[in-house]
C-alpha cells in the first residue's frame, strides 16, 4: 500500500435509484469540492468490467465506499478486487442519524437530498483528513 | 425456523414459515402462550426495500382489526401497516428501535413487531390464511409485480 495521501472514493452505481444518486452526489461533493487534492473518484462499474487503471487505483490506496443500499455492491467489489475499505458507509444509515435529511428524487434530488449527500462528504472528509495523518505518520516512522 | 414454503419469481426468492397465519396485506401472525406476534412477511419487506424507520404504536393501544399498527419507512415508500387482530398491545419489539432492518434481515424472527393480547382470537384468527393459501397469493403478487417490472 503507497503511502501518498490519495484516498479513493468509490460510491454506488445504482441508476434510477435515490440513494444511489445520494452516494454518487456525497462522492462528487468530496471529490470536487472538499478534498479534492486528496482523492479521487473511481466508478464502480470500472472494477466490475476490470478496468486495469480502475483497479491499480484500488491495488494502490486506501478506499472509502460509499453504498446506497444494503446490498453494498461498493464495498464488496472494491474487497474482491483485493483493495482496501479504510471506510464503508450507507446512504441509509446516514440517513437514520439525519432523519430531517429525507432524499427524494432521482434523476435531481430535493433538497434535503443534496443536504444528505452533503453532511455525509463532510463526515468522509474527516475520515479521509485521518487516512492522511495516518499514512504521514507510516512515513515518519518508516 | 420452521419449515418454509419457497418460489423463486425472477431473481427474488420469497420464502413463507409454515407455522403462522397470514393477512392478505402481508402481515403474519404467531399465537405465542395467550398473546399473538406480528410481524411482516417476507414478501412484503422485500418488496418495500430497506427499512429506515419502524413507527410501531406503543403498548397499551387498543387495536381493532385493521386499525393502523404501524408506519414503517422504507428507501422506497412510506407504508401503513395494520392490525390483523382486535386486543392491545402488549410489546413492541424494542430492537426496532436502533435495528429497525431486522425487519429486513429476519422477518419472522428478530425482525417481529408487536405482541398483541388479542381479544377475540379463536372467531377471528378464522379469517387469517394459512400457510399454504397465503404463498399462493402471495406467489401471484410476485409473479404480477415482477412481470409488470
Amino acid at each position: 500500500m503507497s503511502a501518498a495521501t490519495t484516498v479513493v472514493i468509490v460510491p454506488c452505481s445504482g441508476i434510477g435509484k435515490t440513494y444511489g444518486t445520494v452516494s454518487r452526489e456525497a462522492a462528487y461533493e468530496l471529490v470536487e469540492e472538499l478534498r479534492p487534492q486528496d482523492t479521487r473518484l473511481v466508478a464502480l462499474a470500472r472494477l466490475v468490467l476490470g478496468d486495469a487503471a480502475a483497479l491499480d487505483e484500488i491495488a494502490s490506496h486506501p478506499a472509502i465506499t460509499i453504498d446506497g443500499c444494503k446490498l453494498a455492491c461498493a464495498t464488496k467489489m472494491v474487497g474482491e478486487c483485493g483493495g482496501q475499505v479504510a471506510q464503508s458507509v450507507d446512504v441509509l444509515d446516514a440517513y437514520r442519524r439525519h432523519r430531517s435529511l429525507k432524499p427524494q428524487g432521482i434523476a435531481v434530488l430535493n433538497e434535503n437530498g443534496l443536504a444528505l449527500a452533503r453532511t455525509m462528504a463532510e463526515e468522509l472528509a474527516v475520515v479521509v483528513d485521518a487516512q492522511n495523518t495516518a499514512s504521514q505518520q507510516e512515513v515518519q516512522h518508516a | 425456523m420452521a419449515d418454509e414454503l419457497e418460489v423463486t419469481v425472477d431473481k427474488f426468492v420469497f420464502r413463507v414459515a409454515a407455522d403462522r397465519l397470514y393477512s392478505p396485506e402481508g402481515l403474519w401472525v404467531q399465537a405465542a402462550g395467550d398473546q399473538v406476534r406480528v410481524g411482516l412477511t417476507d414478501f412484503l419487506q422485500q418488496r418495500s426495500g430497506d427499512v429506515a424507520f419502524a413507527e410501531l404504536k406503543p403498548a397499551g393501544t387498543s387495536l381493532k382489526a385493521g386499525d393502523e399498527l404501524a408506519v414503517i419507512e422504507t428507501i422506497k415508500v412510506d407504508i401503513s401497516l395494520y392490525a390483523p387482530v382486535t386486543g392491545v398491545i402488549a410489546a413492541v419489539n424494542p430492537a426496532l428501535e436502533n435495528q429497525p432492518e431486522l425487519i429486513n434481515l429476519d422477518p419472522y424472527g428478530e425482525g417481529w413487531l408487536v405482541l398483541i393480547d388479542p381479544a377475540n382470537w379463536e372467531a377471528e384468527k378464522a379469517s387469517l390464511r394459512t400457510p399454504q393459501v397465503y404463498f399462493t397469493l402471495m406467489k401471484g403478487q410476485a409473479e404480477a409485480e415482477v412481470g409488470s417490472a
